[in-house]
Formats: structure tokens, sequence, C-alpha cells
């Protein structure tokens, strides 16, 4: 047999150690030279062990409440799936995790009734477990003056575009799975909740993520403005939906800027 | 091409910095040295991470260690990577930046892993000549460590020592001799770990680490999970006395204990030496050199245990 080259070598062995009994298996033993204690097949199987142990481990820490809530064994079937379809491309191991959801989400069982039911709420919990590392890790605001509305004349108010932090995400879910992960990582034994639309502002300050449970109409409008519609707009499109409305803008404005939502604001064209 | 001293301060004694110590850090001065981080932890870190990361590289030296460098990987080297890396250095002004003697995957993936090459003058060869782009692009040498393995290739026709000695050469690049690497590849192996440290190229030495191991009874898994054992506390002072001006640093990545524990760990290998600082701890038991080749007795785990990988200690905080 002519020698292999490197390039063959890695290819080989990488398939081997993500499928130890996929093509290629077969010549382990032409490969890898045994030890005095251990076969070849037992040496490489060193690899494949740890291969998917190691990505197991990342993904149970970045998603403790998806597997406290279906037990390890299930956890485990998920995340080699997960690792089959989605092998990981990046060098940091922070991306590995990032198409979980999606993935649940794609490969859930069919829905038996409009209901919510138990695989939305684990998709609801990896979502928002997700949002929580991106937002915990990503930019934020701790190095930036905190911006005041109040310099705003009233007049320009309609055409105002508010810009948000990068470390804001509104997020609707249908069950209330922040108290859910929330006591798993209290490493309490949380039951699953009942099914409920829940409406969140995931945020960071201090480095520390911040999730406020809003209501329906808060967050309708916080959602306008974060979608990028003018201020004038957001009301509007608000006040058209909920016509008999009577909403607390002042109060929500000075929860959003007190909370640190907003960066700056731009003038659209009046 | 000679190591220029310049390039490698002497550090003294150092250890990982981890998430789980950073309160800790943050509330009182560490009884070492310097630290060194993973680097893949803090390149894209925008949070807490990167925010501990600047306070503590403000009063303390920091050495970036990688571990998705994948030099020996026959894929291209990532560019985007590298830039990142660099920026990383220059913004923490890292001593050095260091990474392992592997390949990380091929076909675009990764396996988040450290496997070994074959080590033939193919791979020698292609190793030197990314061992030389990296170095253009980080604008400083490499050092490069000798990873645990638990496969040998029927391929290889050099010894790692041989393989590691003929990249510096080439290269210019330094070493980072992991000494509890050393034994356990010497277990796995069954090759000579006193051979080994006495055939690495003494002046090309740039940093040691020193960590546990797990010992599986049949070989050696290197999980960083426990203090350093005896012989390689006796390989470690054979290999420093030989570099006596290399950095020593202490990896710990599983079960990680409370500060104070490392630091007592380091100052072992302070005190082995005499070295001032801040040592208050005796110097570890004695045991023979001649000794060293074999499983060490201890309580073998009823599984397997995983290989560690130290970026996985990042955990988003939330209130």
């Amino acid at each position: 047999m002519a020698a292999e080259s490197l390039a063959q070598i890695q290819r080989w062995m990488q398939a081997v150690i993500q499928q130890p009994d996929g093509d290629g298996s077969e010549r382990v033993d032409d490969v890898i030279l045994p030890s005095r204690s251990l076969s070849s097949r037992d040496r490489l199987q060193i690899y494949a062990n740890a291969y998917f142990a190691r990505l197991l481990e990342v993904l149970t820490g970045e998603y403790p409440a998806v597997a406290f809530a279906v037990g390890e064994e299930v956890f485990a079937e998920f995340a080699l799936g997960y690792l089959n379809r989605h092998p990981s491309t990046s060098y940091t191991l922070a991306q590995l995790g990032g198409r979980f959801p999606q993935h649940l989400a794609e490969t859930r069982p069919p829905c038996e009734t409009d209901a919510p039911d138990w695989a939305d709420f684990l998709i609801d919990l990896a979502t928002l477990e997700r949002l929580y590392s991106e937002v915990f890790d990503g930019p934020g605001t701790e190095d930036s003056a905190a911006f005041d509305l109040g310099g705003i004349a009233p007049e320009q108010w309609p055409n105002c575009r508010l810009i948000f932090a990068p470390c804001v995400r509104p997020v609707r879910l249908r069950f209330p799975v922040h108290e859910y992960i929330t006591a798993v990582r209290r490493g309490e034994q949380p039951t699953p909740p009942v099914a409920a639309t829940t409406h969140l502002v995931v945020s960071r300050r201090e480095y520390i993520v911040r999730r406020v449970a809003v209501s329906a109409d808060e967050f309708q409008l916080l959602s306008a403005l974060f979608n990028g519609a003018t201020v004038g707009d957001a009301l509007s499109q608000w006040f058209a939906e909920t016509p008999n409305g009577t909403p607390p803008i002042q109060v929500w404005f000075e929860r959003w800027t007190a909370a640190g939502y907003f960066t700056s604001v731009t003038n659209a064209p009046g | 091409m000679s190591l220029q001293p310049h390039y490698f301060p002497a550090l003294g004694f150092g250890v990982g910095l981890r998430t789980v110590h950073f309160a800790h850090l943050l509330q009182q001065p560490a009884r070492v040295d310097w630290f060194e981080i993973i680097s893949e932890n803090f390149m894209d870190s925008h949070g807490r991470p990167r925010s501990v990361l600047d306070r503590i590289a403000e009063r303390y030296p920091i050495v970036m260690h990688g571990v998705s460098l994948s030099i020996g990987s026959t894929d291209p080297l990532n560019h985007d990577y590298l830039r990142k890396l660099k920026r990383l250095a220059d913004d923490t002004q890292a001593a050095w930046v260091s990474d392992h003697l592997c390949w990380t995957g091929v076909a675009g993936l990764n396996t988040h892993d450290l496997l070994p090459l074959p080590l033939t003058e193919e791979s020698l060869a292609h190793v030197a000549d990314r061992v030389r782009i990296v170095q253009d692009v980080l604008e400083r040498p490499l050092v490069l460590e000798n990873p645990s393995s638990y496969v040998t290739f029927a391929m290889s026709t050099l010894s790692e020592w041989e393989f590691l000695s003929r990249l510096t050469d080439a290269t210019g690049c330094g070493l980072l001799l992991d000494v509890n690497n050393v034994y356990v590849s010497a277990v796995n192996h069954d090759f000579d770990p006193v051979e080994y440290i006495e055939h690495i190229p003494a002046d090309r030495v740039v940093q040691f680490h020193l960590a546990g191991h797990t010992n599986c009874g049949t070989h050696l898994i290197d999980t960083h999970d426990g203090p350093v054992i005896d012989p390689v506390w006796e390989l470690y002072r054979l290999a420093r006395t030989r570099s006596p001006r290399a950095a020593t640093l202490l990896e710990w990545d599983a079960r990680i204990p409370e500060f104070a524990v490392l630091e007592a760990e380091i100052a072992k290998a302070r005190a082995m030496f005499g070295c001032v600082g801040w040592a208050e701890s005796s110097s570890p038991t004695t045991s023979v050199v001649t000794a060293l080749v074999g499983l060490e007795d201890s309580a073998h785990p009823t599984s397997t245990p995983t290989v560690p990988h130290p970026a996985l200690c990042v955990a988003a905080e939330v209130e």
C-alpha cells in the first residue's frame, strides 16, 4: 500500500473518532500501533469517547434546564443527534450550541393539538438559555455613559427612532421558562410550568444578564421600537391594535431608560 | 534562528486564569507571579470574562495559551482566528502566545480535541511552514506545547522530542514543555520520560506546565483535575534544572478547587528551587527518577474520565 499523506490520515482519524464503527474503522490496526496495555482499537476509542463526552459537557453547561427537564439520558440523545447534524465548525466552543434551539424545533415530533406542548416547552427553554449566553458575553454598554431621553424636544418625538443597546433582546415565549431556568440554576427541582404566553426583555447591566417579564401591551410597543419603527409609528400601531388601551407610556419609557435599553436616538425624515 | 530572550521574559510561577476564581481575584491579590489565559475564552468576549481579564492584566503579566490554532491540520490556517489572536495579544500585552503541537480537525470541522500527528518528515515540513506563517501574522515567536497523547502511528519515523527539536531549529519557535504530558505519554507509549526531557533543547524551553492526571489502570488521561504527583515533580525538577529561566504554570481545569489550593500547589514548585516569593509550603516528597515509568498506585476511576477542555468553563451569570 502506498504511503498515505498527512491529509488522508487526518480525514480518516477524524471520521473514526466521530463514527467509531463507520467507514474506515477496519483499518485501525494498520494505522495505530498497540501499546503494552491497550489494543490499537482501544487506544483510538479514548479519543472517540472524549469527543462526544466533551461536547456533551459543553452543551449541558449551556442548556442545564433542558438537560434537567428531559434527564441525562435523553439529553445525551438530543446532543448526539445535534452534533451529528451540526458538528462544530468554529474555533470557539461558544458557538457549539448556537443552533440547538433551532435543531429542537426542526426535529420535534408533530403537534397533536393547537395548544403548546412538551416539545414547545423544551424549545422555549433552549431559546432562552441560548439567549442568556449570547447576551452574557456579547457586546454591552458597560463602558458607555447612560443615555437620557430628556434632551429630546417634544416635537421631535414622533420621528425619533430609538437605538437599542446591543444586549437588549425582547422575546415572546409560550411558557414562563425563565422561572424554571432560574430554579434549575439554583439547584432546585422545579416541575414544568403550565403554558402561558410570556413576554421577556433580556438585557445586561454590570456584566450580569437581567430578564424582566413585561405585559403583552408593553412588549408590543417595545418590540415595535426594537424593530426600527419611529416612536410615532410604533404608537400609532399600538393604538390601532389596542383601540381601548390607555398605555402608561411615560412609565414605560422611564423604566426602559432606567434599565439602559437605549443608547441613542436618530431622527427619521419628517 | 535563535530565541531572543527579550521575547520571553522570566515570569516566575503562575496559574491558569479560570472563571470560577474571578470573584476571588477581584477582591484580593493572588500569590502568583502571572496568569495564563485560554485565548479562545477571551478573543470574542465582550462581557464579564473580558472585563475581568482586562483588570487582571493591569496587575499581572498575561500569557495566552490556545487550543484551536490547529497548527498541524491540513486545512488552511484560519486567518480570521489569527487576527483575533494577535489583537488579544496586543490588547493584553501578552508575554507570549502558545498552543499545542496537534491538529483539532479537518474538512472545516473542529473536534475540540488536541489530536496527535503522525511524526514524519512530511508532518514536520508541514508544521514548520505553518509556524512560520503564524509567526509572521502574530509578529512574535510562537510557543508550542507537547500534547498528551493516547495513540501512536505506525507511519511515524521520528520521536516527539526529535520532532520538536527540529521544529524549533527550523522555525525559531519556543517550546512549552508540559512535564505532566511527558509523563502521561511516556506511560501510554512505553517510552522513558527522562530520556525525552534530556533530548529536548533546553535553551528553547520558554515555559513549563504542571498538572494532575487520571490513572485508568491501562493508561493515563491528562485530566488536569488534581494535584501534581511526585513522579511528575521529579521530572519537573530535572527539566527546570536544565532550563532555569523558563516560567512555570500550574493547570487545573476540572474539579477546580479554591484558589488557595492552586497557590499552595504552585508554591511547591517555587520552593523546590528555593525561589524567593510567596512560597510557604514544603517541597514535594521525593521519589527516584528511575521509578518514574509505570502506572502509579492509586484508585482507578470506575468510569472513563473526560479529557477536560479548559474552554468549557464559561457560564452565563443571570440575575
